[in-house]
């Protein structure tokens, strides 16, 4: 018990000890940023890998950690879509996620919103053309955010979902 | 003459009329057999005590348009440390048959399947011929590593079920999970069966990912086959990029300057510190510890920030080029690296204390998840998985590359083969990186960094590398087409072969443990599915 909280006195607070992104925040059309309007300062989201290398998913795990700890923003992850607000749907859909993608989005209740992570998500990045790739992501179901980046670093990607909450003047 | 020299004369000698040649590729003896011979000397390699051969790896190629066959390799890895020995056979084209070896050798299953679903080749004999890699919706006769199948072939869907094995009877469940599962985490799917709370059975389905990693390399060059290899599996992005450098390195004969040969080692043990730490604290975390995945979490973000202060990219991706390293790193940024690492081993340090200190914890990881020595061997599984169980294979002690065989480290081995086993293992590898990388500092060589590429390799030669990725042993068979072209190259991920041992290591256990058991395999999908 002491041990731990020796330990906690020392590390201290370190939320917030990251660079800042050097990346633009990806742009908001009016249309997406009503869309997010009705979630306020409240999101969550849903993770759906459908075939990425696995980086975007570890990027998406660091923004759960101490220090860019997404919670202090009102970004929750959810276990199901079916409690989801937004899904962010990783890799270039493979022909054996497409089904799975599908029903995915179906499952998440309306109104909602999906954010394309990473290049694989935008435009199947190194592996467009592939046999095994029916992608990018919207071609099988409609895309409101895109999040560049091969993987965007987590404080691009805290940046970008900052910014479709902040609020609209 | 070495280990795999004298093996390779002892089968000659034994199985005289069955040997249809024997070459020498690298330090490698390959010994070409007629396709009826070779279960049985498979099986002779793998179970005489001299040799006690483990199936490292099994692939087919198609050699056409340079040949009308195809051929298929078995490596295996012989007993005391590190010696590799290749059964070749070749099938004309028009034979689709070759006999199975996994009724004897059981690391042989995933490959057979998998070479039946990418090339059509069928394994006669194998006791489990479903697919594997091709999920139901693939039309049948797709096979995409044929020569003759584009590789941006639209495939149709056709309708079908896999059939799960099944245990039927009074209070006998199933329990379906995935592709989606709860966390963020990569697809799978797992079919569970259970009586009461105990697993009765596991049986994985896998493959969600595949993306055709394979069939993409042959529309690259040796020379820019580098970025695909670094998307294989994103956490082992250096691992994998390196095994693929060193692979074409070898095919093309050059030699990597030692500065480079020591900044890829500093790279490497960076991977395996961050992911060791974020896996311990993972782990801690499904036994719901959350102190530790916040701790670990924490000094795993420290560790990626350092990559990319470093190298600008915080999996260290593009860093590795053939031929070398991309980058330098100035006598200030070592000095940053080793300050790094003196305040990291500290730290992580306290929380290993505070993680074995904590008795309910440690309750929880003690006997959980145990995968049997035996069972391990049988299924060849290596890697923090295999040392766990008492299977001592490290690449960097065996067939030493980049400049570990300059450096001194110890590869912790443990026998219990639970959680608890795999931690420790993770731990004291941390440890042993930390002190590698002091070693790195002080030895550092000047010089280049960066060896210039010669002329493409003739078509046809082949190479292999080996390098232990954070994960286990990392396997890459490239061999070269016309004008510096790839015609083939194989990946294999550890986690393809520590897979399959999942489903031994839960039975008995309870469901709620599953996710603790899996996290402390923590293997890739994504390496698996390619
Ligand atoms: S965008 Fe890059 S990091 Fe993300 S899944 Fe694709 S290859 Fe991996």
């Amino acid at each position: 018990m002491f041990r731990i909280i020796k330990k906690s006195l020392k590390t201290g607070v370190v939320t917030g000890r990251y660079p800042q992104p050097t990346a633009p925040v990806p742009h908001m059309t009016d249309e997406t940023k009503a869309k997010a309007a009705p979630f306020g300062k409240s999101l969550t989201i849903r993770e759906v890998d459908t075939g990425s290398c696995n980086a975007c998913e570890m990027e998406m795990n660091a923004l759960a950690n101490p220090v860019y700890d997404v919670e202090r923003f009102g970004v929750h992850i959810a276990a199901s879509p079916r409690h989801a607000d937004a899904l962010v749907v990783t890799g270039p859909v493979t022909a054996n996620m497409e089904r799975a993608l599908k029903d995915v989005y179906q499952s998440t209740p309306d109104p909602k919103l999906v954010i394309a992570l990473g290049d694989c998500a935008i435009d199947c990045g190194a592996f467009k053309g592939s046999y095994a790739v029916t992608g990018p992501v919207d071609r099988h179901i409609p895309v409101d955010v895109k999040i560049p980046g091969c993987p965007p670093r987590p404080a691009e990607i805290l940046a970008a979902l900052r910014a479709l909450m902040a609020k609209t003047r | 003459m070495n280990d795999a020299d004298a093996a390779a004369q002892q089968i000659v000698k034994t199985f005289e009329h069955q040997i249809a040649g024997i070459g020498r590729v690298q330090d490698i003896p390959v010994v070409s057999v007629a396709k009826e011979a070779i279960p049985t000397i498979a099986h002779y390699i793998h179970s005489m005590a001299a040799f006690r051969g483990t199936l490292s790896l099994q692939w087919a190629v198609d050699l056409r348009p340079m040949a009308a066959r195809s051929q298929i390799y078995y490596l295996f890895s012989l007993a005391g440390h590190g010696a590799w020995l290749i059964l070749l056979t070749e099938l004309p084209d028009g034979d689709r048959l070759f006999p199975s070896i996994t009724p004897r050798i059981h690391a042989a299953k995933w490959y057979e399947r998998e070479i039946r679903d990418l090339f059509g080749l069928i394994p006669e004999g194998h006791p489990d011929l479903r697919r594997l890699v091709r999920h139901e919706h693939w039309p049948k006769g797709t096979h995409p590593l044929k020569k003759d199948f584009a590789w941006d072939h639209v495939m149709g869907r056709q309708q079908g079920e896999y059939h799960f094995r099944r245990i039927e009877g009074e209070g006998v469940f199933e329990v379906p999970v995935g592709p989606i599962h709860a966390g963020i985490i990569e697809p799978g799917h797992f079919r569970f069966s259970v009586a009461g709370e105990p697993i009765m059975q596991l049986e994985l389905r896998h493959f969600w990912k595949h993306r055709g990693v394979e069939k993409l390399f042959e529309n690259r060059t040796l020379a820019d086959g580098v970025s695909l290899a670094e998307k294989v599996s994103g956490d082992t992005s250096f691992g994998h990029s390196l095994v693929y450098c060193e692979a074409v390195e070898r095919l093309m004969g050059m030699t990597v300057p030692p500065r480079a040969r020591y900044l890829r080692t500093l790279f490497l043990e960076l991977e395996r510190i961050h992911n060791h730490i974020g896996d311990v604290g993972a782990i801690c975390n499904d036994a719901a510890y959350a102190l530790a995945l916040a701790h670990g979490g924490r000094i795993k973000e420290r560790v990626m920030q350092l990559n990319d202060r470093l190298t600008g990219s915080r999996f260290l991706r593009g860093v590795n080029v053939v031929g070398g390293s991309a980058i330098d790193l100035s006598p200030e940024q070592i000095d940053e690296v080793v300050r790094e690492m003196d305040a990291i081993d500290k730290d992580f340090g306290e929380l290993s204390a505070i993680v074995f200190g904590n008795a309910s914890l440690t309750d929880r990881l003690e006997s959980t998840g145990t995968l049997s020595e035996q069972i391990a061997w049988d299924h060849g599984v290596m890697g923090v998985v295999g040392r766990a169980s008492n299977i001592d294979r490290d690449v960097r002690r065996d067939r030493p590359f980049a400049a570990y065989l300059d450096l001194t480290f110890r590869v912790p081995v443990y026998t219990y083969g639970d959680v608890r086993a795999r931690v420790r293992v993770r731990i004291e590898e941390v440890q042993e990186s930390i002190h590698l990388i002091r070693q790195v500092r002080e030895r550092f060589p000047a010089g280049d960094v960066r060896a210039p590429i010669p002329a493409p390799p003739e078509a046809g030669r082949w190479a292999l590398s080996a390098v232990e990725g954070w994960r286990g042993e990392i396997l890459y068979y490239l061999m070269a087409g016309e004008n510096g072209a790839i015609h083939r190259c194989k990946v294999r991920d550890p986690s393809f072969v520590n897979w399959p041992a999942i489903q031994f290591a839960v039975l008995g256990n309870i469901i709620p443990d599953f996710p603790l058991i899996n996290k402390s395999f923590n293997l890739s999908y994504a390496g698996t599915d390619l």
